[in-house]
């Protein structure tokens, strides 16, 4: 790649030529316009046109420091998945890493540096300018104040932000809007060390969440949620068949909607489930404890489920029940973060959790000090109150932020902002803090700079530039800093620097090219490090004390929980991430309140009607969504939204949830997320932009849920859920039909043997979190309609995730279950014979064929399909300047070259992403070769990004393919079987451990 | 880049298309081909769209017996037949400076091109529309590499002085092929 420019230039045509990702121009007749071929200078090595090149890097969305394997066509990366080396999501990767992407090619992102001048407006200026002016306006605040505001760094542009802070006297702090710093801090209480351990989900058989949203956004969810389905998902003969997991908090989360059994204690009683159930397991020696837990004893006893029961709003025989099962067990995994740990008392929830977990034996075993994560790093809100104050004071006279924005977290920092007389950002986003610097120098996106991350203890994860800037005008903040500071080198140089320690350490006797060299191949270096042993700390016992919530009721309790796609508001300008329906509210675009029925009843509100939130520091307006999977009296809303600035697809959506939190640090040194409200209702009403058809299933056979035992009593072939597919009185009909079916087939090449794709989706690992949704959005140039069209049902999603509820009436514990809905590929398929012009066709492998460029927009397919999963362009979405534009300029350049962009009056579907399928058999066919099950289990997109691997795809007709296996099982079941559709999906009935009494 | 030139990446496009009856015109030029002397103004009454460099395809290939992948590179391993970049023009013609005046004058353009960093924008002979997409490689796999082979969509290149589209590329075209050889006649083979 010697000329970028040349090579870019090159890739405006030629790059097209790869396949167009560009839209299907009328119905494809008459001459194609002159079209051009500009030649490469000089060719690079590592791509070859119309070949993807794969280079290996880490995700920078959240500070999990996921693998990332970025795919890259002549120049461009189309589509990001997860790294099989790492072993942080082991090739997984969620919503928010698939959305990368639209980070990357955000048509926002600020382009080159840009000067407040005299009008008071930011104007463009030259980097060496902006570099000289940094350089003097550091120089000039040493000794009045100079602090540097980044994101949760754990790798070496931490480091050198540090040294140069040490260098001009300022200093560093971190701002992470969800630290987690009562996870830190109960640690400490509880084992005097405020290290955050490795959780091992995998060896559970019996996990309890007290609100710890570890599937979102708690630590590293998508590992995570991949070691809860190994212990969690149904295997039948296997010795523990199942974890049970149940889930403690106010609210029902996505990590909550796989719970087996939901216990909704009252906001801030979560430490005191967790104590008296420690209390019963220590009282009836029904674990064998460390030793030291005996001194616990005495004070437990003040925290015995009938003394704390009414508090915590849950009756005593029940926690009795929990505690036992969670001892019997032998391998209980207790853990504590989300709305727990951001309760006021969040310290002593998270050490009461520690303690129960102590007292069962689990430390040591589920939970493992040692490999700990890097949670440090992600400083306090303390730091950040105080650097708010200094700021007031006018103790601060140069404020730097890059990785955060907490002007939209924090608005008392937005306003203190004004008194700071220098202000710089190195956000390549307009977010609310850089809109408010006086100097921005646009850093590089992650995946178009070098730098690493050390997510937990052994694992040090590289970060590569997988393709040259989109804009040139922006450069890496790492080598801005560095020329700002007079030193010399770029960033990258630093960065092979403190990789020498690393090869020193785990170089295993290679040259330190060749270590590097693998390093950057496999995306990093993972090695091993042993647990060690902790003891309960002096503090355990004066803990429990604290355990109590301390909040007085007002009207209610506002719950505020981080967006699952959004998370604190940093993900509003993606519009894949805005369109993704939550997975628990399915609603798009916009915040909402949770409030449970009884509540709405009593306060006569109904969906959408806007009620008014007022907290002693600030009020938000929401609009109601009413669910029974909050508890009575609390409100829970999202954070995400409310943005003022950040660009088109985040400025101006609904509330900002930030702005009912206290701006003061609690005793963790965290922020509140659980604050008393009064709630008026309003005038006004909305109308929500939801996915959500209905709440319930209405016993279709959607979805199918067996309890434990019986799933344990399954045997081959018995299929439970077995419906007569073809009564009696249509055989005839069948018969004729596939006479007729044969006699097509003998034309056009029908004939003869071929695949039949299918796919095999198991409910008892979908956990709902959506991010095959996003994966399906990035393979196949799924265009993004807008909060309008998504309330009219026009979104595009081929594939959605269903979520349904089962009980929760008449006494009976209330369950979800999430179902992924994609084309069903039927054998038999109802959109086919009604397609005027042979758009919507049967292949001879077995899919529903969709010919876009046959298509005249009938739409009888639609109106035909049982499963209503072929959607329409009603628009042009890929006409530049539209009204209705999916992808403004940059942002087409992460469409899929291999797949046809639609048009308007087109019908579009799933087909199982054919282009891969095409892919991998002309792989195949190169080689000389016959496909293999093991490469096409995770083929396309959906199955490949799954964190939980729920959906297999292969051969039925191959009888040793995993997916003919996992049809053939006897929980599976077809979606609407007595239609006689015969899907080539095949669900696997969701299994759920019993909850209430029944153990 | 200029933001024009940005939003051309996703404009209208598609797949340089090789496909045509097996059929179909001859071969390789024999041992002992000459090409031609052309002038520039004999070339009005050539076939095909004038492109920046009077580039002679019957020279190339044809009298110089340069196989095709030496310069359409990945016509073997993708979809994409790869346009040699000005370095592989530049591999000969540093040494090679051409015959007779016109001659000379078309290979000091790819000189100059190569000095001013600036690749010559070739006109496109051969594209289908964006919804086929079409796998050079695999037809290659079947036909071979040779001249012959490729002839079979692209006619007698090495007695093409400049290119011309010989096949119409319409579907019926490569459905006709397709059925000849008792291949996959399945739409979603092109078109996803």
């Amino acid at each position: 790649m010697t000329d970028a420019m040349n090579r870019r230039r090159f890739l405006k045509i030629l790059g097209v030529t790869g396949g167009g990702a560009a839209a299907l121009s009328g119905c494809g007749i008459g001459p194609e316009p002159t079209q051009r071929l500009l030649p490469y200078l000089v060719a690079p090595d590592d791509q070859i046109p119309g070949v993807a090149t794969w280079y290996a890097t880490t995700c920078r969305e959240c500070a999990a420091g996921c693998g990332l394997r970025a795919r890259v066509r002549e120049g461009r990366a189309v589509k990001l998945e997860g790294n099989p080396d790492s072993p942080v999501n082991r090739g997984r990767l969620c919503a928010r890493g698939q959305a990368g992407l639209q980070g990357l090619y955000n048509p926002d992102r600020i382009t080159g540096p840009r000067l407040r001048g005299a009008n008071g407006q930011l104007a463009e200026t030259t980097w060496d300018k902006a570099i000289q002016l940094l350089a003097q306006k550091v120089a000039d605040a040493k000794g009045k104040g100079i602090v540097f505001v980044t994101g949760h760094e754990t790798g070496a542009f931490g480091d050198l932000v540090d040294e140069w802070m040490r260098a001009v006297g300022g200093r560093r702090i971190a701002f992470e809007s969800f630290a987690l710093e009562a996870l830190r801090e109960g640690n400490r209480l509880a084992f005097g060390t405020a290290a955050v351990p490795h959780y091992d989900f995998a060896a559970a058989k019996y996990i309890v969440s007290f609100g710890a949203d570890f599937m979102e956004t708690w630590l590293s969810p998508v590992e995570f949620q991949n070691a809860f389905t190994r212990a969690h998902a149904f295997a039948a003969g296997a010795d523990s068949s199942m974890a049970k997991y149940v889930y403690v908090g106010p609210r029902l989360s996505l990590t909550g909607l796989s719970a087996d059994e939901w216990i909704a204690a009252a906001p801030g009683t979560e430490g005191l489930l967790a104590l008296a159930m420690a209390q019963v397991i220590v009282s009836r020696r029904l674990a064998r404890s460390p030793a030291d837990a005996t001194r616990l004893g005495p004070s437990l006893a003040a925290h015995a489920p009938d003394k704390v029961a009414a508090q915590i709003g849950v009756d005593a025989k029940t926690i009795e029940r929990l505690a036992r099962e969670f001892a019997a067990s032998g391998g209980g995994l207790a853990v504590a973060g989300g709305v727990a740990a951001q309760a006021a008392n969040g310290v002593e929830i998270v050490a009461a959790v520690n303690l129960l977990n102590y007292v069962a034996g689990a430390v040591g075993r589920t939970v493992q000090f040692g490999p700990d994560l890097a949670q440090d790093a992600a400083g306090s809100y303390r730091q950040l109150a105080a650097l708010r104050g200094d700021m007031a004071g006018g103790k601060v006279a140069v404020l730097l932020v890059h990785g955060a924005n907490p002007a939209h977290a924090d608005a008392a920092f937005a306003q203190a902002l004004g008194k700071v007389l220098f202000k710089v950002s190195f956000s390549s986003d307009p977010d609310e803090t850089a809109r408010a610097a006086d100097l921005v120098l646009p850093d590089l996106h992650p995946l178009e700079q070098w730098n690493d991350a050390r997510p937990r203890a052994g694992v040090y994860a590289l970060q590569q530039p997988v393709m040259a800037p989109v804009f040139p005008g922006t450069m890496h903040a790492g080598d801005a800093i560095l020329r700002a500071a007079g030193r010399t080198g770029t960033f990258k140089d630093y960065l092979q620097t403190a990789w020498r320690d690393v090869h020193r350490r785990h170089g295993g006797g290679k040259s330190f090219e060749e270590f590097w060299t693998a390093a950057l191949a496999h995306g990093g270096v993972y090695t091993e490090i042993a647990t060690r042993s902790v003891r309960l700390g002096p503090g355990a016992i004066a803990a429990m004390g604290e355990a109590a919530p301390p909040f007085a009721e007002g009207d209610a309790t506002a719950v505020v929980f981080p967006h699952p796609a959004l998370h604190d508001g940093r993900g509003a300008n993606k519009p894949w991430l805005q369109e993704l329906p939550d997975p628990v509210s399915k609603i798009t675009w916009h915040g909402w309140a949770e409030v449970h029925p009884e509540t709405a009843g009593k306060w006569g509100v109904v969906n959408g009607d806007v009620v008014l939130l007022k907290s002693e520091a600030g009020e938000v307006r929401a609009p109601v969504w009413i669910t029974p999977t909050v508890r009575p009296r609390v409100v829970a809303v999202p954070t995400g939204q409310g943005h003022v600035a950040y660009g088109r697809y985040a400025a101006g959506r609904s509330f900002n949830a930030f702005d009912l939190l206290p701006g003061e640090p609690n005793r963790a040194g965290g922020r509140t997320f659980v604050v008393a409200v009064k709630v008026t209702k309003t005038a006004e009403h909305v109308f929500l932009a939801t996915t959500e058809g209905n709440a319930r299933e209405h016993g279709h056979g959607i979805v199918n849920v067996l309890p434990l035992a019986q799933a344990q009593r399954l045997r081959p072939g018995k299929h439970v859920f077995e419906a007569e597919e073809t009564p009696a009185y249509a055989r005839g009909a069948e018969e004729g039909w596939a006479e007729a079916q044969r006699e097509m087939a003998a034309l056009g090449g029908y004939a003869g043997t071929h695949p039949r794709w299918a796919m095999a989706i198991d409910l008892s690992r979908c956990t709902g979190c959506s991010a095959c949704v996003t994966a399906c959005y990035a393979e196949n140039n799924l265009a993004t309609v807008g909060e309008e069209l998504v309330r009219r049902h026009r979104e595009m999603s081929w594939i959605r995730i269903e979520r349904y509820f089962t009980g929760g009436k008449d006494g009976e514990s209330l369950h979800a279950v999430t179902t992924p809905m994609l084309c069903q590929q039927c054998g038999n398929a109802p959109c086919e014979p009604v397609c005027p012009v042979f758009a919507a066709y049967h292949t001879p492998d077995g899919l529903n064929g969709q010919i876009y460029n046959r298509c005249i927009g009938t739409r009888y397919c639609s109106n035909n399909c049982p499963y209503k999963v072929r959607y329409f362009n009603w628009f042009n979405y890929a006409e530049p300047g539209g009204e209705f534009e999916a992808w403004p300029e940059p942002l087409q350049l992460l469409l899929n070259p291999d797949v046809t962009v639609r048009e308007k009056g087109v019908m579009e579907k799933c087909t199982f992403c054919v282009q891969r399928i095409r892919g991998k058999q002309n792989e195949a066919r190169l080689a000389d070769r016959r496909l293999d099950d093991a490469e096409l289990q995770f083929l396309p997109a959906c199955a490949q990004g799954c964190p939980s691997e729920a959906i297999v795809f292969g051969d039925l007709n191959d009888p040793r393919s995993r997916v003919r296996q996992l049809s053939d099982n006897p929980r599976g079941y077809h979606v609407l079987a007595g239609l006689n559709t015969r899907p080539a999906i095949a669900y696997l009935a969701k299994v759920t451990a019993p909850s209430g009494g029944a153990a | 880049m200029t933001k024009g030139e940005w939003c051309m990446w996703g404009g209208g496009i598609a797949v340089l298309l090789l496909a045509r009856p097996v059929a179909a015109q001859g071969g390789p030029a024999a041992p002992g081909f000459r090409a031609p002397v052309l002038s520039q103004s004999d070339t009005g009454k050539l076939k095909g769209p004038r492109q920046p460099i009077f580039f002679r395809h019957d020279i190339h290939a044809g009298q110089d017996r340069i196989p095709c992948m030496y310069c359409h590179y990945s016509a073997a391993i993708s979809s994409e037949p790869g346009i040699p970049s000005v370095q592989t023009c530049i591999g000969c013609h540093q040494i090679i400076n051409g015959t007779t005046d016109s001659h000379r004058a078309e290979i000091t353009k790819i000189r100059s091109a190569w000095r001013d960093r600036s690749p010559p924008e070739w006109i496109r002979v051969y594209a289908v529309p964006d919804f086929v997409h079409f796998p050079h490689m695999r037809h290659i796999k079947v036909l071979g590499t040779d001249a012959a082979s490729c002839a079979n969509c692209h006619g007698e290149v090495a007695k093409q002085p400049r290119i011309y589209q010989v096949a119409t590329l319409k579907m019926g075209w490569c459905v006709r092929c397709h059925v000849q050889r008792k291949v996959t006649q399945d739409c979603t083979a092109c078109h996803f």
